[in-house]
């Protein structure tokens, strides 16, 4: 599959579309891809929306990266790649997914009928994945690996330097773990054939 | 040039600093208290001060104290919490002490608050509306330097999105042309030399250095926001030249107008933007000039119709306004709602647009 462009009429961007239940880890997620990307001297936005509750509410968050000034809008249009932490509060991401663009499910907690005549479905059980690795909750970071695995957006060593430096100093000790998490989800995807491509 | 990923509260924070603002004083409220958070970490290591001020009108008046002191200093809250400190910004304003005020507004309601005056006595507010991280942070810059430059309180647009969305920006201070010494300013040098200064609004002066007096001051304060309205004025257009429908918007609203225009052009429409960059003073001879040509004015904004009444007063043809905005927030009361949101903005200006481009089917009745 080519690399393909909807988030503007100008200039190839690529949007990311992150949703889920607050507490699932998606802020986070989001905001280490947006970092790493700026690491990579690439231009990056990270926009977030989330309800009043810190857990158990909808959370939705948007990644853009481009390699010159972003024309994206802080509320996205179209995505060209989405993340579901879980089936519930995915209808405003899927709606603004573009046909054929790379979905990831976690497949742990949506069921298997979810999206089933969709393409370009990756379903990786990302929260099985973390509690094997034994970062029960570090199921995002787990996605986000299998997520930069398939497209490439950002290698493993740039991920876990990343996310060690967001972590504040009293949650330093999760480093190890979401480490493991995000190799656990590489790994999950590098070793399963799909059909989705690089698409940064 | 290193990109930082940084939220647009920060970014803001951040060009507040190279303007060197050495003083911020608020009082916490949504969506603002990301901006007041940012000071309070980093005006410290800038050598300035935050206080987190126990009201609204506490923080403004900390601010322009400060200000009357000499040092560029800030405020800023919501349009809730700017409506509190509407008398410190009249004063500001007729005793001539700079003033930078951020509204980090929850919708674009507050049009007429920043445009209009606010307080008492006859006075406007420079206002500019960035349209996204990367503007506010020059905008932020530019304010320090005009409101030194004229002596006046000034405001930034910005919004829920600006203060809370994240992009890689590089905040560069901007290169702007010197100013004079503050010889105004109440730095105590002057004191017991028998002229020490004042910041007074009815500028009486004392017995052995009479100041203008109310009447004098604020005729000559009067004279000043009239010039200021002749040269602050500040605008762009995208397709603006050969289009048939012209929309008018400001600030986040304004950046997902140009992104449908961009869209729409790209399909064959021949739509433009006109987008004020300064809500007071209004461009208005630029948007008779845009207006000159095109068959009708789509006004855009987040609020029941406020922009609308400077569009009126200077569009070419007052007859091909139509308004495509609206009341539009979100459960929380707090941001922006469905209304922006480039799918129902391009729905709303196509409405307008295709409608009246193909004379064949247009509808007979007249639209009012």
């Amino acid at each position: 599959m080519s690399p393909t462009s909807t988030t503007g009429p100008r200039g190839r961007e690529h949007a990311l579309m992150v949703s889920g239940i607050g507490g699932q880890g998606i802020q986070l997620l989001a905001k280490t891809l947006a970092q790493a990307l700026t690491a990579q001297g690439r231009y990056a936005m990270l926009g977030a929306e989330y309800g009043g509750e810190m857990r158990g509410g909808p959370t939705q968050a948007t990644v853009v990266v481009g390699d010159a000034p972003l024309r994206a809008l802080p509320i996205v249009p179209r995505a060209d790649a989405a993340i579901l932490m879980h089936d519930r509060f995915s209808e405003n991401t899927l709606a603004r997914l573009a046909a054929g663009g790379l979905t990831l499910v976690n497949s742990s907690v949506a069921p298997e009928e979810f999206l089933a005549d969709r393409e370009h479905v990756v379903r990786v059980p990302a929260t099985v994945l973390a509690r094997e690795a034994g970062a029960a909750q570090a199921g995002g970071f787990a996605m986000l690996g299998a997520y930069c695995a398939l497209t490439g957006a950002a290698g493993h060593d740039e991920l876990v330097a990343t996310m060690t430096a967001l972590l504040p100093p009293y949650r330093r000790q999760h480093a190890e773990g979401n480490a493991r998490a995000l190799e656990a989800g590489a790994a999950h995807v590098t070793s399963v054939p799909t059909a989705a491509g690089a698409l940064t | 040039m290193t990109l930082e990923l940084l939220q647009g509260s920060v970014a803001i924070t951040r060009a507040a600093l190279a303007a060197d603002c050495k003083f911020f004083a608020g009082y916490p409220m949504s969506p603002f208290t990301p901006l007041l958070e940012a000071m309070s970490r980093e005006m410290a290591d800038a050598s300035g001060v935050c206080i987190n001020a126990e009201s609204e009108i506490e923080g403004a008046n900390m601010a322009l104290g400060a200000s009357a002191a000499g040092f560029r200093a800030a405020t800023g809250s919501c349009g809730q919490g700017i409506a509190l400190m509407q008398e410190t910004i009249a004063e500001a304003a007729l005793n001539e002490t700079p003033l930078v005020v951020f509204n980090m507004a929850r919708n674009q309601q507050d049009y007429y608050q920043c445009t209009r005056g606010g307080g008492w006595g006859d006075y406007r507010t420079i206002t500019l509306a960035p349209k996204d991280i990367t503007e506010a942070v020059e905008h932020t810059q530019l304010l320090f330097h005009l409101a030194d430059k004229h002596r006046a309180p000034v405001i930034l647009y910005g919004d829920d999105l600006l203060a809370k969305t994240l992009v890689g920006v590089d905040v560069a201070p901007l290169d702007l042309p010197e100013l004079p010494a503050k010889d105004w300013a109440l730095d105590g040098s002057a004191s017991g030399t028998g002229s020490s200064r004042q910041v007074w609004t009815f500028a009486m002066g004392k017995k052995n250095d009479p100041g203008p007096g109310p009447d004098g001051q604020w005729r000559r304060v009067a004279a000043k926001f009239a010039e200021i309205e002749q040269v602050e004025a500040r605008h762009e257009t995208v397709h603006a030249e050969d289009a048939e429908t012209l929309v008018v918007a400001f600030g986040s609203a304004a950046k997902f107008a140009e992104y449908v225009v961009e869209e729409l052009r790209e399909e064959g429409h021949r739509v433009g933007l006109f987008r004020p960059i300064t809500l007071w003073p209004f461009p208005g001879a630029a948007l008779a000039e845009a207006t000159r040509g095109v068959e009708r004015v789509l006004v855009f904004e987040l609020n029941a119709g406020q922009m609308i009444d400077d569009v009126r007063q200077w569009a070419h043809d007052r007859d091909t306004i139509r308004f495509i905005g609206g009341v539009s927030i979100d459960e929380s009361g707090l941001a922006f709602g469905p209304l922006l949101d480039a799918p129902v903005i391009r729905e709303r200006i196509l409405a307008e647009h295709a409608e009246h481009a193909e004379p064949a089917a247009a509808v007979p009745t007249a639209r009012s």
